[in-house]
């Protein structure tokens, strides 16, 4: 009851929350808040469960809300028969490449237009930050651009790099990154360029340090996105040996993998999918949730 | 702006100096620009251009004018699919504006289980997209296996068909979508509660202002910048949806949960009409950029 006293910001007060009639409001939202809550657990926790199911316990009636037994060997079982570490090696390389792209590109673009902003930055950032609010037009422009590369002529479908090229020009990181190194304080910098340090230098020996909150933030996000990815790595990587997670998922639901799971054994690669950013989260939860506050309007 | 005077006695070593001073941040951005260039710019003006023309495979064959925006505006289909898209708009706002804002104002006014309820409400986010789809599409499933007919079996009531029945497909669909998308709003509603000027609050109880008046004369008019950018954000996103119907329904039944965006790729990916499918994504560009246009217009009328 302490801490209810302590309450000041918000709608009701602490002391306000002592008189019964706010109590019901208060117990009100926390039940709603309950409901809604397990409203975005129980779908996932179900498809966890149904997913050791056998394929008549699934159909059975009365229907079975819980599976009738747990085996581990399930999992390892249609790990095997999908070949599933195939696909997450793919998604992991996708990830990997699409970090360093999405880092040095977006981050030296903003180092640019914060620091240095050489003649013509405000050009830049306003076509940059313009296509911010630009809707797409059509995947075909660029699907065919990706099919014949401009002035090399090279087919880049059925590689990683069209995916990695698309994470290395993303207009909102790009003010991510203007906007933290604008907080930067100027007089490290300067400091630095009297002892003749060139840009560069101060770059990599000022910037980078200072830098670790941001990076962290970009790195979270781009990981958490590339591995939801879905529409562009099927168009560029559709059956070629490269297909992610997204894409297996994809064939499986859509019966063009060729691999006649049951449902029970679908359920269980989807929780396949979900594990591993399932623990990143768990581990970097704080991280995101101030990430967000960080970067604003996102996505 | 600084200006180039070629004119003047100086004017070389002008030059010289001013690349001196740029070239590194020049030479530091030009890769990022470059790919600006060839993967955002390039292609709206591709799309642009090549909608006027008739295509065979990706080769442009002939000028057309305006033969392909003719043809896709007059294809049967097209007065159905626009409706389609139109209903996803309206059940977006319907089921997914509301739900993260109104999980924020409970969530900022809770003394325990803060951390627990964000934690929880932001999990479907991090659920890969067709992920999503998948989970969604068997809960829905038809007859005893999905989860809706099997808790509705113990209602006595059921089974019903779900994503089959043409009237329920778009609004479920959303339900999935909202399930995975509003945990994002719902932070950035809560990063902007947190922002609320307490001393308003503490003027108006001091007033007699009961909980509801504090609603809707402090918190509404506090938040309504926000919630009308996330909502035109909500419609431009909306509008362009092609994943979750390809995904869950393929457009069915019978082209009840087909969006532009799905008729779009079909055009691109599925019959290799390169050109129709130009010409409707320039035809839906033109149409949000006029949205974009109406929200910068009531943003800058409401902030006077």
């Amino acid at each position: 009851m302490k801490k209810a006293y302590a309450k000041t910001n918000g709608l009701l007060n602490g002391i306000e929350l002592q008189s019964a009639k706010y109590r019901v409001i208060y117990g009100v939202m926390m039940a709603l808040l309950i409901l809604l809550s397990l409203a975005c657990l129980i779908p996932i926790l179900w498809v966890f469960l149904s997913g050791f199911k056998t394929p008549a316990e699934m159909n059975s009636i009365p229907p079975t809300l819980l599976p009738s037994e747990y085996s581990f060997e399930k999992v390892r079982e249609i790990w095997n028969k999908i070949n599933f570490f195939k696909y997450f090696k793919n998604t992991m390389l996708e990830i990997i490449g699409a970090l360093i792209f999405d880092i040095v590109l977006n981050g030296f673009a903003g180092y640019v237009l914060s620091r240095l902003r050489p003649l013509g930055s405000a050009l830049l950032e306003t076509l940059v930050f313009g296509t911010m609010l630009l809707p797409s037009v059509s995947m075909v422009p660029l699907y065919m651009t990706f099919v014949d590369m401009p002035i090399v002529h090279a087919n880049l479908t059925g590689s990683f790099l069209p995916l990695w090229l698309q994470a290395g020009c993303n207009a909102f990181n790009i003010m991510l990154f203007r906007n933290f190194f604008n907080g930067i304080p100027m007089d490290y910098l300067e400091a630095a360029r009297i002892d003749g340090c060139s840009s560069i230098g101060i770059f990599v020996k000022i910037i980078l340090p200072l830098s670790k909150p941001i990076l962290v933030v970009e790195t979270i996000f781009c990981v958490i996105n590339s591995w939801k990815n879905f529409m562009w790595p099927y168009l560029i990587l559709g059956s070629t040996g490269k297909e992610t997670i997204s894409i297996l998922l994809y064939t499986i639901s859509s019966g063009t993998s060729g691999m006649n799971l049951t449902v029970p054994e679908t359920m269980l690669v989807t929780m396949l999918s979900i594990i591993p950013p399932g623990i990143f989260y768990a581990v970097f939860s704080k991280q995101i949730m101030g990430g967000i506050n960080m970067s604003g309007i996102k996505g | 702006m600084k200006t180039i005077r070629l004119k003047s006695g100086g004017g070389r070593r002008r030059i010289s100096g001013l690349i001196k001073r740029n070239i590194s941040g020049w030479m530091l951005i030009l890769p990022s620009m470059l790919l600006f260039v060839l993967i955002v710019w390039r292609p709206i003006c591709i799309a642009f251009y090549y909608a006027f023309f008739r295509m065979q495979g990706m080769q442009a064959v002939r000028f057309v004018g305006l033969q392909n925006f003719k043809d896709v505006l007059t294809d049967t289909a097209f007065l159905q699919t626009l409706g389609n898209t139109v209903k996803y708009v309206l059940w977006s706002l319907l089921i997914g504006l509301p739900l993260p804002f109104l999980a924020a104002v409970m969530i900022n006014e809770m003394i325990h289980f803060k951390g627990y309820f964000k934690f929880t409400m932001y999990l479907p986010v991090i659920v890969p997209t067709v992920a999503t789809c998948l989970i969604w599409k068997m809960l829905y499933m038809d007859g005893q296996g999905g989860l809706l007919n099997a808790i509705l079996y113990f209602f006595d009531v059921g089974p019903y068909t779900w994503l089959s029945n043409k009237n329920l497909t778009i609004p479920l669909i959303i339900v999935s979508m909202t399930w995975q998308g509003f945990g994002t709003n719902m932070l950035l509603y809560l990063a902007a509660l947190q922002s609320t000027d307490q001393s308003l609050y503490e003027a108006s109880r001091i007033d007699g202002a009961g909980f509801w008046q504090r609603f809707w004369h402090i918190l509404l008019p506090h938040m309504r910048g926000i919630i009308l950018l996330l909502a035109i954000r909500q419609v431009i996103g909306v509008f362009q949806v092609t994943e979750q119907p390809l995904v869950m329904t393929g457009g069915g039944p019978n082209g009840a949960s087909m969006s532009l965006g799905l008729t779009n790729y079909f055009y691109a990916f599925q019959y290799g009409q390169f050109d129709k499918s130009m010409a409707l994504g320039v035809i839906s560009f033109l149409f949000l950029l006029i949205l974009t246009f109406v929200y910068f217009r009531l943003d800058r009328k409401f902030n006077e």
